[in-house]
């Protein structure tokens, strides 16, 4: 079947975030307001003129609602991108197929969270007496205590290390890189805190193997980005970053519900991010050697670490010998999570990650890629999962 | 008061046959009446030959540890820590795997022999997983 994606088409032209804390002091929508806001002022757009808005089905910010208190005259397209995670990437493909399609002009993609201070997602999915239901399968799962993502993926990771000999030193690189990336970016929560591979290891267990510096932060704020075709990005204020490619993908054995029912995957090692990989770089013509920087989903260490495997950058159980110290980092391999990533900057639920992306194709990172041309990102793949290549104009 | 543990809902249109083979210490897995495929998680239509029959077949409670962890940060009340989630497949049929919950940090071995146990909590049964005593 040969693939309608037209590269090149469509842009992101303007990038904004509100600071990324543990107490914002103000609601979601207020957050998104002054994402989206930023985000249109970076694009040199009036906010009036946005008539099309994309969320992600965990937003408790309702696209509408956001078009109100933008003041936007008359919002004639939104849509709802999920779940959770996965979405970011694929909120952007969205808003590109809705101006493609003539169904709006100007999209403002958004994600706005008090993921510490209001909903925690670590404090696990156990509400009631009784769990499951409604084709959610979660009574196979939270009556043995696999209740939070970080269990998930601490099963994960146990399997990861079985059969391919992976070690917490690789898991620990992948945070260690992200810190250092952290501590360039003032933005980031975790700007000024230093992380060694010792303070790594020192640091407790959670749900073994994996510790507390697997775990990505909890944090209040949010980013929006705003889509347009790449002809009319070209005449606005920033220079804009064209969609290459994007894709999303469930792969096969995708599995009912969210999540805990990966563990009845074929293989639990790998996930839909395999499928994703081969859509994403035929639609772009690319491959991953092209890849200058990436922004790869890191709610814990070890998710990154299979996604690296499965989009190619190396073979499957083959992390263990591709991330050495300094291939992540500026300089390195592929320099990951620039700006600190979900570990280290903050978590906007896969949603900074595309803001930064962008930084890198315009140059303006705090750990910019020198000359980088081709930067990837990629939204939570275990169950389904979305990923764009960005390039410059 | 002591917070209760999370116990499953037992009435979901899927699921509900295991459980309530659980309460008379059966352990089962739904099978397509039409292409034999065992189809776990369980659900009304067959996902490889869309089939609509399908049948509750005994299995023999004998697994292989697949993964595990201990978990030692607690989030609910009622799972104190430290406790072990056991993920175990079946030794008769891998590609069915079923989750467990051991008090303690268990020393445990991918693909040891593990075997099921019954759990009564309440008016609920648990199928469990623990590891054959050698
Ligand atoms: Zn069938």
């Amino acid at each position: 079947m040969r693939d309608a994606w037209r590269p090149d088409t469509m842009a992101i032209a303007g990038i904004g975030s509100t600071d990324f804390s543990k107490a914002s002091g103000r609601s979601t929508l207020t957050l998104a307001a002054q994402a989206a806001l930023a985000a249109l002022a970076d694009a040199g757009l009036d906010p009036k003129d946005v008539d099309g808005i994309v969320r992600c089905d965990m937003d408790t910010v309702a696209p509408v609602a956001l078009g109100d208190a933008l003041g936007v005259e008359n919002l004639t397209y939104w849509g709802d991108v999920g779940p959770g995670g996965s979405a970011p990437a694929a909120m952007v493909a969205q808003a590109a197929a809705a101006v493609a399609a003539g169904l709006a002009s100007t999209v403002v993609v958004f994600r706005s969270i008090n993921g510490r201070s209001g909903e925690r997602y670590g404090a696990g999915y156990a509400q009631g007496a009784r769990a499951g239901g409604s084709s959610t399968y979660e009574e196979m799962f939270l009556p043995y205590g696999m209740q939070t993502p970080g269990q998930y993926f601490a099963m994960v990771a146990r399997r990861h290390m079985a059969d391919h000999g992976t070690t917490s030193e690789t898991l620990g690189r992948i945070a260690t890189a992200c810190r250092k990336h952290a501590n360039a970016n003032p933005a980031a929560q975790m700007h000024h805190r230093t992380m060694t591979l010792d303070d790594y290891h020192a640091s407790r267990a959670l749900a073994t193997p994996l510790r507390l510096f697997d775990f990505c932060l909890e944090t209040d704020g949010a980013c929006a980005v705003v889509v347009t075709s790449a002809e009319r990005a070209r005449d606005l204020r920033q220079p804009p970053a064209l969609i290459r490619s994007a894709a999303q993908s469930g792969g096969a054995d995708a599995q009912p519900g969210q999540m805990f029912p990966a563990l009845m995957r074929d293989s639990i090692t790998t996930w839909s991010s395999r499928a994703l990989g081969e859509v994403l770089f035929r639609r772009g013509g690319m491959t991953p050697q092209d890849v200058d920087v990436a922004q790869i989903y890191d709610c814990f260490t070890i998710t990154a670490l299979i996604q690296l495997e499965d989009l190619g950058f190396c073979g499957a159980g083959e992390a263990k010998d591709f991330i050495q110290d300094g291939t992540l980092e500026v300089g390195g391999a592929l320099p990951m999570n620039t700006s600190g990533g979900h570990l280290s900057e903050g978590y906007i639920h896969g949603m900074n990650h595309v803001v930064e992306a962008v930084r890198q194709i315009r140059g303006t990172s705090t750990n910019q890629v020198p000359g980088a041309e081709v930067s990837l990102v990629t939204s939570a793949p275990t169950t389904g999962g979305s990923a764009l290549l960005l390039v410059g104009a | 008061m002591t917070e209760q543990r999370v116990l499953p809902l037992t009435t979901d249109h899927d699921t509900a046959p295991f459980w309530a083979a659980a309460a008379e210490e059966r352990l089962v897995v739904q099978h397509c009446d039409d292409c034999d495929l065992p189809i776990h998680l369980p659900r009304g239509v067959c996902p490889r030959c869309h089939g609509e029959r399908t049948s509750w077949r005994e299995v023999r409670g004998a697994g292989r540890l697949h993964s595990w962890t201990v978990v030692e940060h607690q989030v609910h009340p009622g799972h104190p820590t430290p406790y072990t989630s056991v993920l175990v497949e079946l030794e008769d049929l891998p590609s069915v795997r079923f989750l467990g919950s051991l008090p303690g940090r268990l020393d445990l071995e991918i693909d040891q022999p593990m075997t099921v146990r019954f759990e009564r909590v309440g008016d609920t049964t648990l199928p469990q997983w623990e590891p054959v005593s050698s």
